[in-house]
């Protein structure tokens, strides 16, 4: 019985230190605070080596001891290890030293890093004997459950507002997903959800799998550290929505410090958000340690989270670490898409545009500076937000299908380039 | 078409008139920080409320609150709360992700 658990203890209170079973539960009874699972480090430390590592598969399970499974994952197995790319022709462009680009855009199966964080709560969700697996989305999460379910055999229902491009409804319904279309405002849509959730029996992989589900995102850090030579990168710019995402990057580096598997160093990590959705940024350029709700309005839907669940302990992270929040407008977010486009030849979605512009702007301003060293979480494909950048990127050149109208061309491109 | 049927009968179970315990968050622009909302909620509506956390400053209050009765009685109680300023949300606050 005691090896059920793998390498977990327990799950704990983030705000009193309750611990809990290890079950499908994510808030702690006393303070309603956040649930977080706990590990047996110690016996971590002797079962997870550079060199163990290092002998398995190029997959986020090479980190497996550190991700909350009791044994070895069942769903999602060949998600991750996506590339680290040295971004020397953006580097220039901005004007430092160094950037790399951690590139998630090719993650596998749905082209987002949310399939680190769903493989994750499947895997857990068909251990603790789920069958049926749900989620509320309006993009990323809702592909990656309905494809992952759809492989692993579970039966997926996807909640979603009723006002959602066709698009991304195709992306989930493909797979066979129940996709369930809610009419009404957000918050009320928002609600029902959470109603539901505590009403079903069933792995809401963002509710009730919280606690497993998030510790998916930690892989993307380990993932880095490995590529980056098992060094800590002294800068790392992380898109935020509820925040998640950037506190376990953070969190990843502290337990492979923990463990060994890099030196200890001091690092940064930065935030990025868009303006039409940034209540934590807002927050972290006054300095406070709270945030006030807003109401999304931005082209960056995937970050549009307006009371961001985990936004309060981003802050502490970029406090912690000296590292800096922005944020910047929708037309800076175009750019950011193309100038990792053109530059590195990869096509981010909205998110990634925040990201490489907010790290344009700290690299500007001298938060990052100059002769460091950067990398960009880039966690989502372009082609799935085309709707964002169509009639922004460029227009073609049309002609007769004429060699000399081919040629006046090219003349009016070459005096154009010398001009 | 099983799960339809079963989900159709789940829900019937759990319609207005039933008792519902539902947590929320919310959260007082500055304007209504100092008013008693949470004493006004309790004599308009039929539900049992249970602070079990808050945090108040001058900018935000928040507060956690446990609403305990019907169904339909806790939803109206959410408009009203809703229409004083106040943001509802509930206890996992998005449930609905990107
Ligand atoms: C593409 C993409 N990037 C980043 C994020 C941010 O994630 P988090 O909610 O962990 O801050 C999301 C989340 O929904 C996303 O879809
Ligand atoms: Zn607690």
């Amino acid at each position: 019985m005691e090896k059920a658990t793998g390498f977990m203890k327990a799950l704990k209170c983030r705000e009193c230190g309750r611990e809990y079973p290890l079950t499908a539960n994510h808030v702690c009874e006393f303070d309603f605070g956040p649930l977080e699972v706990v590990y047996d480090y110690d016996r971590i430390k002797i079962a997870l080596t550079r060199e163990v590592i290092q002998s398995r598969p190029k997959s986020m399970w090479r980190y497996r001891e550190l991700l909350p499974i009791a044994h070895e994952p069942t769903v999602g197995r060949e998600v991750g290890f996506t590339p680290l790319i040295k971004a020397d022709r953006l580097a220039r462009r901005f004007g430092i030293r160094e950037l790399w680009i951690k590139n998630d855009t090719v993650n596998y199966p749905t082209l987002s890093f949310k399939d680190r964080v769903v493989s994750v709560a499947l895997s857990r969700a068909r251990e603790l004997g789920f069958t049926t697996v749900a989620c509320a989305s309006t993009g990323n999460l809702a592909n990656s459950v309905a494809a992952n379910a759809a492989a692993a055999g579970l039966k997926a229902y996807v909640f979603i507002p009723s006002d959602l491009e066709q698009g991304k409804i195709v992306n989930s319904l493909v797979y066979g997903a129940t996709v369930v279309a809610i009419k009404g405002h957000y918050d009320e849509v928002n609600r029902l959800c959470a109603e539901i959730a505590g009403k079903y029996q069933w792995a809401f992989v963002n509710v009730n799998m919280r606690p497993y589900y998030a510790e998916g995102s930690k892989s993307m850090g380990f993932e880095i550290l490995e590529q980056s030579g098992w060094k800590i990168p002294k800068h790392t710019v992380v898109p935020m929505a509820s925040g998640s995402l950037l506190t376990k990057i953070h969190k990843s580096y502290q337990e492979a410090a923990k463990l060994g598997l890099v030196s200890e160093a001091k690092y940064h990590i930065h935030g990025a958000q868009p303006t039409g959705c940034s209540p934590i940024s807002v927050a972290q350029k006054a300095g406070l340690d709270f945030f006030k709700p807003v109401k999304p309005n931005t082209i960056a839907k995937s970050l549009a989270i307006g009371t961001p669940a985990d936004g309060f302990y981003a802050l502490k992270v970029m406090k912690e670490t000296n590292g800096h929040a922005d944020d910047v407008s929708d037309d800076l977010i175009r750019q950011g898409i193309k100038d990792l486009a053109e530059c590195e030849g990869i096509f981010c979605e909205t998110a990634g545009g925040v990201t490489v512009a907010v790290a344009k702007k700290l690299i500007a301003s001298g938060r990052i500076p100059t002769n460091d060293s950067a990398v960009l979480c880039i966690t989502g494909n372009g082609l799935k937000t085309l709707d964002a950048v169509v009639g922004h990127v460029g227009e073609t050149r049309e002609i007769r299908p004429s060699l000399r109208e081919f040629e006046g061309l090219l003349e009016a491109e070459n005096r154009s380039v010398n001009a | 078409m099983a799960a339809k049927t079963k989900a159709k009968s789940n829900a019937t179970k759990g319609s207005g008139s039933q008792p519902r315990q539902a947590r929320f968050w919310l959260m007082y622009p500055p304007k209504q920080i100092t008013s008693p909302v949470i004493w006004e909620l309790g004599h308009k509506f039929p539900v049992v409320t249970n602070v079990r956390q808050a945090s108040v400053t001058d900018e935000i209050g928040i507060v956690c609150l446990e609403l305990d009765g019907k169904r339909d009685d806790v939803k109206a109680a959410i408009t009203w709360l809703e229409k004083q300023g106040i943001k509802v949300e509930p206890v996992e606050i998005n449930v609905i992700e990107s």
